[in-house]
């Protein structure tokens, strides 16, 4: 009887967490634009009405441009910091380690503030617009994507000694062929999730985006945030609805690379 | 080799660290209603701001919801983190995935999937009506908020208590079982002492999570409902004055980071003696 009542209580906490994502899937497919329950029949227009909708489409191609090429910078720029954190020895290394994963550690909205009192500043002594363009935006995420490509990378990396490499480069490899041949295959599994947790972070954050975005370069939590201030409704459950299904095909995908219970801690 | 790390160094230096200075330097400066910002160097806005009653309110609001969320995330978390820790064979991967899935989907789905169920025409009051009660107003107000809170924070909390529990030897817990320990004496004498650590790491990151929060205290506490981090955005996007923001960001960094470290330190001592 205990056990059962323990079990029931741990299932509990467990579906508490997963609950707000089951009731949004839920309310997607409402046949009625006024939510009561229950559902007086359930339909699909409310994923075509989500896409006709502009806030939600711009938002959707905007949010993806932006975590597709922040993502891709961070993965070049973070998988080489990684590689020389594990494997070259110089002054000041554990210094650079912590520099490179501190803007995980600084609370968003102070950074996204940051951000954009530095874009002001920069954009009155070159007279460019910083705020509410792609490059902007970029330029904020990367803060993102680097940090997590450093950590999926360096773990990846720590697991396989240079015994490999050595030895190829003993038995005569040029030191691009070593990369190329020895380094770059067993570095795959972190690169890949690296570049996969960059994107999702970048495509959901909300805190960084939300002082640089502008009229017709929005992404798409901003908008769903600005929607949500004014009520819910099955279109809005729609375009969470698919959000949440694009992150879980991502996550089983990664979920073969890495293993996930070290992503966090 | 050294060199490859230029790039990313780089990066994070321009665009963070000299965004940072220039934040809290804007914060030593003074507001002016017509020339906006004056250079000075002045405490005025970190006085303003903590001696200002509705700042005072705001900061205790935030620093109400974000202990009674810890708290709460811890309490939910152990148990969960415990079955986590010691399960084995086949579902253990599943369940993991299932824990790390929603720290990836981003906080105003899931706040979007608390307005469902607790609207006043949400899934909960239609149920209650159902059963022949009235409605209760549950959106905006300070429960919502901690609700959505802990359930946004728990995954961490779970995640960062099960690998510490997983280094604890199961050996220790029989050893004392077989020695005449209920499961109670257990968990207080072996179990909670040597998953200290995680304790405090776990509630150490969460606090600083629920100090930041943004999209869930605005879309479940409603316009009257303030924390620090919408305040803070306010002051740049509803009123131009940019110092007394910067100030009030940095005061959200350092109390949090002081409670933080302070909190860990003192978990930390009493459980030496």
């Amino acid at each position: 009887m205990r056990a059962v009542m323990w079990r029931g209580g741990v299932g509990a906490v467990f579906a508490a967490v997963l609950l707000p994502m089951v009731a949004v899937m839920w309310l997607s497919f409402f046949d009625q634009e006024v939510i009561s329950f229950p559902p007086e029949g359930y339909t699909w227009r409310w994923y075509v009405n989500a896409w006709e909708k502009k806030q939600f489409a711009r938002g959707f191609v905007n949010s993806l441009q932006l975590a597709l090429v922040a993502a891709g910078l961070g993965v070049f720029v973070g998988t080489a910091a990684a590689y020389a954190l594990v494997r070259a020895e110089f002054p000041g290394k554990a210094f650079l380690g912590t520099l490179l994963l501190s803007p995980l550690a600084v609370p968003g909205v102070v950074l996204g503030t940051a951000l954009y009192v530095f874009f002001v500043e920069v954009e009155n002594a070159i007279d460019i617009d910083i705020r509410a363009t792609l490059p902007g935006l970029i330029a904020a995420h990367v803060l993102l994507t680097v940090p997590w490509t450093v950590r999926l990378v360096a773990a990846s990396l720590q697991g396989i000694g240079p015994a490999a490499e050595e030895a190829a480069a003993n038995l005569g490899a040029r030191p691009w062929t070593v990369f190329r041949r020895i380094t770059l295959p067993m570095m795959r599994s972190g690169v890949v999730a690296g570049a996969l947790f960059s994107f999702i972070q970048s495509f959901e954050n909300l805190e960084l985006s939300l002082l640089l975005v502008g009229p017709g370069r929005s992404t798409l939590p901003v908008e769903m945030l600005n929607y949500l201030e004014f009520r819910i409704d099955p279109t809005l459950a729609a375009v969470a609805t698919i959000q949440i299904v694009l992150i879980g095909a991502l996550m089983l995908v990664t979920d073969r690379y890495v293993n996930l219970s070290r992503v966090v801690s | 080799m050294a060199a490859l790390l230029l790039p990313a160094v780089l990066l994070v230096l321009a665009m963070m660290v000299a965004p940072m200075a220039l934040l809290f330097r804007y914060s030593l400066n003074l507001y002016s209603p017509t020339e906006l910002m004056i250079a000075a160097v002045t405490p005025g806005n970190y006085l303003a701001a903590v001696t200002d009653p509705y700042y005072w309110g705001v900061l205790r609001t935030t620093l109400t919801v974000a202990f009674e969320a810890t708290l709460i995330a811890l309490i939910l978390g152990f148990p969960a983190a415990y079955v986590l820790a010691r399960m084995q064979g086949r579902w253990k991967g599943p369940l993991t995935l299932l824990t790390v899935f929603p720290l990836m989907v981003g906080n105003v789905v899931r706040a979007a999937g608390w307005m469902t169920l607790l609207g006043n025409s949400g899934v909960l009051n239609a149920a209650l009506k159902a059963m022949g009660f009235g409605g209760i107003e549950m959106m905006y107000t300070q429960g919502a908020v901690i609700v959505g809170i802990v359930t946004v924070v728990l995954p961490y909390m779970i995640l960062t208590l099960a690998s510490v529990i997983e280094s604890i030897p199961v050996n220790a817990e029989e050893a004392a079982q077989n020695l005449g320990a209920r499961p109670f004496t257990v968990f207080r004498r072996i179990v909670l002492p040597l998953s200290l650590p995680g304790v405090v790491a776990g509630s150490a990151l969460v606090f600083i999570l629920c100090m930041n929060a943004y999209a869930t205290p605005v879309l479940l506490g409603g316009a009257r409902f303030k924390m620090m981090a919408p305040a803070v955005y306010d002051q740049f996007v509803r009123t131009t004055n940019w110092p007394f923001g910067a100030a009030l960001a940095f005061i959200l960094l350092f109390v949090t980071l002081g409670l933080t470290m302070a909190g860990s330190a003192l978990l930390q001592r009493r459980y030496r003696r």
